[in-house]
């Protein structure tokens, strides 16, 4: 049985049909190239989770890659390249998603639920203990008498609350 | 702040959130959104496998165009190659059909025809720049074109006779018809 597996994964690799990998196109001068690499970053590789065409070995980012490459060379702007690939994938193929309209809750949602958390902690830090509440003189000369010492100061606070 | 803002604000978090996971929750991950429906078709000038020549979409502007996406290390595009080949015997005086070879060989695509021909033109699309202009996120994808070169929509997948006689009857009616 184990060595039925690799043998099992060996020939299913051997007769699957794969995609033939292609030649990318040729990297350009090292300044425009890494232009092309950071470009690759920002967008997804429309065949992969949450790879960037720079960073996934599939053939489809090969060929998202050349187009980026060819789109630099013929001088595209960053912004130009990205609003190519945006209209015909969607925003779904910015990793980054642009910041406006509801995409601003992705941006500031996580900021702003920090600043909630730390708002929480630092009011609960600075609330001082609860003193017991001064019971008035009437309703001080209708409790029994008791000696001094008798009462505790959680039992004068329930007394406080009761009086209420 | 006051109990009662507490409980508002925790309120509009959760409702916020819930929002937002329903939202992704009831999209399919996979599926690649396609912006071109209804957009010009993006212009290409094609060899042919056989050799025989160039095909331009400029040049088929007035006849509807099914172009279909395809590689043989796909095995979907295997399922779909005879209803495509049944679609063009059915169709072909209303549209005209096109393949393009997708991140394929010539070599192999060319020894795949002779086993199972096709009567339509099958194009190569060098670096799949062609398949990238059309926002292809994977084989087999056919898009359907009108006579006025617009895009009236995309199958993801192997179509179905069904499927293909649908668009294909979308396709050839005039656009007020189809809205």
């Amino acid at each position: 049985m184990g060595s039925a597996l690799p043998l099992a994964i060996l020939l299913s690799t051997a007769l699957a049909d794969f995609a033939p990998q292609q030649a990318g196109s040729e990297p350009l001068e090292p300044a425009l190239e890494a232009r092309v690499q950071r470009l690759g970053k920002q967008l997804r590789c429309a065949v992969c989770q949450g790879l960037s065409i720079s960073d996934s070995p599939a053939s489809m980012a090969r060929a998202q890659l050349d187009k980026v490459r060819a789109m630099v060379s013929e001088g595209k702007s960053d912004e130009e390249i990205r609003d190519y690939f945006v209209a015909r994938y969607g925003e779904w193929v910015l990793l980054q998603p642009e910041a406006h309209g509801v995409n601003w809750l992705v941006w500031l949602g996580p900021v702003a639920l920090l600043l909630i958390g730390f708002a929480v902690i630092a009011r609960q830090l600075q609330k001082k203990p609860a003193a017991a509440p001064q019971a008035s003189t009437e309703q001080q000369a209708k409790r029994p008498v008791q000696a001094p010492g008798d009462e505790d100061e959680y039992l004068a606070r329930v007394r406080a609350e009761l009086d209420r | 702040m006051s109990w009662r803002w507490s409980v508002l604000l925790a309120a509009a978090a959760c409702t916020a959130l819930v929002v937002i996971l329903a939202k992704g929750f009831g999209k399919d991950p996979h599926q690649v959104p396609f912006m071109l429906a209804g957009k010009p078709a993006p212009a290409f000038s094609l060899q042919k496998l056989d050799g025989s020549g160039k095909v331009t979409l400029s040049e088929l502007k007035g006849h509807p165009v099914v172009i279909n996406f395809w590689a043989t290390w796909c095995g979907p595009c295997k399922v779909e190659h005879p209803v495509l080949d049944w679609g063009y015997r059915q169709y072909g005086r209303q549209a005209e059909f096109l393949g393009v070879v997708f991140e394929d060989t010539v070599e192999n695509s060319r020894a795949f025809l002779k086993q199972s021909p096709t009567p339509f033109p099958q194009l190569v699309d060098p670096q799949s720049q062609t398949a990238v202009d059309y926002g292809v996120a994977g084989v087999p994808e056919t898009y359907f074109i009108d006579a006025q070169g617009t895009i009236r929509g995309k199958h993801v997948g192997p179509l179905s006779l069904d499927a293909l006689t649908a668009r294909i009857k979308d396709l050839v009616q005039p656009v007020a018809q189809a809205r």
